[in-house]
């Protein structure tokens, strides 16, 4: 039986828990112990002592005496809550939620518990609990705003955009007094309203609700936005031509505006004089704008693209744009205007060249006209679709001859190497390069990664080092990964990989993993926080994103390097449990010197790590090491597998592969890499049925991949060797789906 | 190359070219407390001439304003400040940093009531400094000592924002007067366009010269002021 406090000891729970809240973790301790002296099964007290032990850091700890707890007082709404609360921290919100689901249960009325509750539901995406929280929360306070827009957001996530609507309206109609203009939240809730109207497809309704309602909106680029393209949506040409000229008028580099003026003025497809004079009036208008000049390159064709090519290019050189190929190569796919362009380069450069000699000098800018041409010239026959690498090489000479310092056509130069397979050669000159403005990140970061694609990845460390905070303790590479660096996380990986030392290779693809949970997670605050500041469009945006978070290139790149990586382990098995590459078919002597090296390379790479970390806590004589461990802070997880040795030792590397795979085939279904992965590690596990949904996945995506029909083969012939062992129908089922494959 | 307001989803790809380029790094959910806070006021610049490579390709950010209001003014001035500009050495010199800069301002006025906009800058950023004092007006405030890890001294710049709320209020004007004239002609009055009607703040002109000459012409009415006036009272509450 729960034991009851006396008045003095009730007083004492209560600074327990305020001393919780201050985050006074030692004090609130000290109090805690001494309720429990005299009452040594207060269920309450002990889970109160399990928070607090939980924010120290001792989780299993707390999760031992916060079921104590519960055993001793099963009606407690507190432990409950605790348990609830402990679950919550450490990132298993579904157990959470049960343990929320009971605390309330005991204590109906608890406005936090049901809080609580409701942002562990959409963070799990459980849109009809969602629902249910709402509404309660929104009956006990329907006097606030939020409540109401709250629950309508669950309605429109859950997909009922019908009832989402009627809610705000309700709330609405319930207002009797203006809003002021400056309202900033009913300004948000009218636009957010307008746009699940719009969602609905009633486009007529959508226009005249903006029209009436919205004028006054504070978002106003959202409401011509809008507007534009409601018009354009019920076919009201003639405004929504105005509409889309009043936005040009605001940002006339935003292609999409000039995309719908165009739709709606009704000029025929091939009239491309009377496409471009639609540009050419904010080309005139805006003399700094890029788009309108640019844009019309897209559709002309013949002598007018060949005149409006040459009027750009002769105003980019003359200005020395640098990004001047980078915006024109997708005009590469098209033929004529491949072999124009450079032609009219060569031409500008007949006609400027020796300018830099005499006038070009004299100003000190040789980036500019003869310079800016060659180094066009540069770009284009190294770009893949136009390449000649020897004719690359002679004009990044001259642009480099005529101005030697120049970072830009050092980076080409690198570029060339690296397309020549010169990859030593290429990190050097990309080296060369961020050695002529070392003041420069972006710079620096490229000779970091030519340095890991050289497989240097000590030096490609030290090179970012010159830009990571110094004070960071662990050093850089600390600070990259806490600074969620993918980029350097994905090519050091592959670096370690290439080198044969797949612990500090899975450790970095494993590192990337953690970091998209944390971006997941990342949203947990804002289920709250956005209600507050009231801007619900840009908070609906974010959750319907989150919801794809890792279909994204990031992860991607990383989980498949994982899992391809965890394939050649299972293929492969390796002899110590270093995680260093065992012997290779193409002899032992080989593998046995590249063991060496990356025995040694590790051994230096934890010796600059240290030394680093020694360096930094010397820095910073108040943080002391790499844990903090100051009454009230959250003490940093110590790595217990800073090298990956655990990883690399498994002994189940298919297992661990599927972590990273699941979400490779739910996320990026449309990805024939991943459907092929995917088929490699199911055959292996003889999970049949699986591999053969993906090997139809990698058909449907394109059948004339070579993999399809040698994975077809191999499903064929391991099937014959275990038709045996499966069931008759699956056996059939299978049978019967293979037939369809070309190759099986 | 596309200039538009930021999306939640640009957000990995904005800390990409923010690690690429500069040495100040966040994390990623510091980018979402800006995007769900002040959605208006961060804009990207997009190499939208990328083949795309895989079917989940994200647009690539070669430019972006990463930019807040401040919550807690010091001087309870409602005003914008910028978090972080960058823009990759591949696409300098295109005037993406200025057009990326006057959309965000534009929207600190519209939507929030901002009367200036603050930032800071390393003493040795020639290149921000000229864009900053030179392109877009701003001035500097102060110095600030070892306002950077790396031990650099910052100048706080500061940007009135008054020729935008002139703006702002002229158009406010110029509608009702429109509206007037439509009334009084006996027409239906398509009252729909008076907010929409006109630009907007321009992208690329000089922001000094611009209000100063239709200040002149402009006869302020009553009206447009107490609009102004009524915003100005509601930003000291916040």
């Amino acid at each position: 039986m729960p034991q009851t406090l006396s008045t003095r000891e009730a007083n004492l729970f209560r600074t327990v828990i305020r001393h919780y809240e201050d985050k006074q973790y030692k004090r609130g301790l000290k109090a805690a112990e001494q309720i429990l002296k005299k009452n040594p099964k207060h269920g309450d007290t002990m889970s109160m002592k399990a928070l607090i032990l939980n924010a120290q850091g001792k989780t299993e700890e707390a999760f031992s005496l916060a079921k104590d707890a519960l055993t001793i007082d099963m009606k407690s709404y507190i432990c409950w809550h605790v348990y609830g609360i402990l679950y919550r921290t450490n990132k298993n919100f579904d157990e959470a939620i049960k343990a929320y689901k009971f605390a309330l249960k005991l204590e109906p009325d608890s406005h936090q518990i049901q809080r609580d509750l409701a942002v562990l539901q959409v963070q799990m995406r459980d849109y009809p609990g969602y629902i249910q929280s709402r509404f309660v929360m929104l009956k006990a306070r329907p006097q606030l705003r939020q409540n109401w827009t709250a629950l309508a957001i669950a309605y429109h996530l859950d997909g009922n955009l019908q009832k989402a609507e009627n809610i705000l309206s309700t709330y609405e109609k319930s207002v009797t007094a203006t809003p002021l203009r400056t309202d900033f939240e009913n300004s948000e809730a009218l636009l957010y309203k307008n746009s699940i109207i719009a969602e609905m497809g009633d486009f007529e309704q959508a226009l005249e609700h903006l029209e009436a309602e919205c004028k006054g909106c504070l978002d106003r680029l959202a409401v011509m936005e809008l507007r534009a393209r409601y018009l354009t949506e019920l076919g009201r040409k003639e405004d929504a031509a105005k509409a889309y000229r009043a936005l040009l008028d605001r940002n006339s580099e935003h292609p999409d505006y000039y995309k719908g003026l165009v739709g709606v003025l009704d000029i025929a497809a091939d009239d491309e004089g009377a496409l471009k004079a639609v540009y050419d009036e904010y080309a005139a208008k805006n003399p700094r704008c890029d788009a309108a000049k640019r844009l019309p390159l897209d559709f002309l064709s013949g002598d007018g693209f060949r005149a409006a090519a040459k009027a750009y290019l002769t105003l980019m050189f003359d200005k020395g744009v640098p990004s001047t190929f980078a915006n024109l190569k997708h005009l590469y796919s098209d033929t004529f205007k491949k072999e124009t362009l450079p032609v009219l380069a060569e031409e500008y450069l007949k006609e400027h060249s020796g300018d830099s000699t005499t006038d070009g000098h004299a100003n000190g800018d040789s980036s500019k006209g003869e310079g800016a041409a060659l180094y066009f010239l540069g770009q284009h026959y190294n770009y893949f679709m136009s390449r000649d690498l020897s004719k690359a090489t002679e004009f990044v000479e001259k642009a480099i001859e005529l101005d030697p310092k120049n970072v830009d056509f050092h980076m080409t130069k690198a570029r060339i190497f690296k397309h020549q397979g010169e990859i030593a050669k290429a990190a050097e000159a990309m080296d060369h390069a961020r050695s002529l403005d070392t003041r420069d990140r972006y710079i620096n970061s490229k000779a970091a990664k030519y340095q890991l694609r050289n497989d240097e990845n000590e030096k490609a460390l030290t090179t970012m080092g010159l830009f990571t905070r110094a004070e960071t303790v662990g050093g850089p590479l600390v600070d990259l990964t806490d600074m969620q660096c993918i980029w350097f996380l994905t090519e050091d990986g592959e670096a370690w990989q290439r080198r044969g030392d797949f612990g500090l290779a899975l450790k970095r693809y494993h590192t990337i993993f953690n970091i998209f949970d944390i971006w997941q997670e990342d949203q947990f605050d804002f289920h709250s926080f956005s209600l507050r500041k009231g801007q619900i469009r840009a908070y609906i945006d974010l959750v319907r994103w989150e919801d794809q978070l890792r279909e994204h290139p990031f992860y991607f790149r990383a989980a498949l390097d994982a899992v391809n990586l965890y394939l050649s382990m299972h293929d492969k098995p390796q002899n110590g449990a270093n995680g260093v590459e065992g012997s290779h078919a193409n002899g032992d002597d080989a593998a046995a010197e590249k063991k060496k090296a990356a025995k040694k390379a590790r051994k230096e790479a934890q010796k600059a790590e240290r030394e680093a970390a020694e360096k930094a806590a010397k820095q910073d004589p108040n943080k002391g090491g790499a844990q903090k461990s100051k009454d009230g802070e959250e003490m940093k997880k110590k790595d217990d597998d800073p090298n990956g040795v655990k990883l690399a030792a498994t002994a189940d590397p298919l297992g661990d592969a599927m972590k990273f795979l699941l979400h490779l085939l739910q996320f990026s279904p449309k990805n024939i890499e991943g459907q092929i992965a995917g088929f490699e590690v199911f055959i292996r596990r003889n999970k049949y049925l699986l591999a053969l949904r993906c090997l139809k996945a990698s058909l449907a995506l394109d059948k004339d991949h070579p993999k399809v029909p040698e994975q077809a083969t191999r499903l064929r012939k391991a099937l014959e060797g275990a038709m045996g062992s499966l069931a008759p129908k699956v056996k059939e089922v299978i049978e019967s789906e293979l037939a369809a494959v070309p190759g099986a | 190359m596309d200039i538009r307001l930021l999306r939640s989803s640009d957000i990995p790809l904005i800390q990409h070219a923010n690690l690429e380029n500069l040495p100040e790094n966040y994390f990623l959910k510091y980018y979402l407390y800006h995007a769900l806070s002040w959605p208006q006021l961060s804009y990207v610049a997009v190499d939208v001439s990328r083949p795309p490579k895989t079917p989940y390709d994200y647009p690539k950010i070669v430019g972006y304003v990463l930019a807040k209001m401040e919550e807690e003014p010091a001087d309870g001035v409602q005003h914008g400040h910028i978090t972080s500009l960058s823009v990759m050495r591949t696409h300098r010199r295109l005037g993406i940093a200025e057009k990326l800069m006057r959309q965000s301002q534009q929207a600190m006025v519209e939507t929030f009531g901002g009367h200036y906009v603050s930032l800071h800058v390393r003493v040795s950023n020639k290149a921000a400094i000229h864009l900053y004092r030179d392109t877009l007006g701003f001035k500097t405030e102060k110095t600030e000592s070892k306002y950077y890890a790396d031990g650099e001294d910052a100048f706080c710049m500061k940007l009135e924002l008054d020729f935008i709320r002139e703006q702002l209020r002229e158009e406010e004007d110029e509608g009702k007067d429109k509206k007037k004239k439509a009334l009084k002609e006996g027409e239906e009055g398509e009252g729909e366009d008076v907010d929409e009607g006109e630009a907007v703040g321009d992208v690329g002109r000089d922001p000094a010269k611009g209000s100063k000459a239709d200040q002149k012409i402009k006869v302020k009415v009553g009206r447009g002021l107490g609009v102004g006036e009524l915003i100005e009272k509601d930003e000291s509450k916040h």
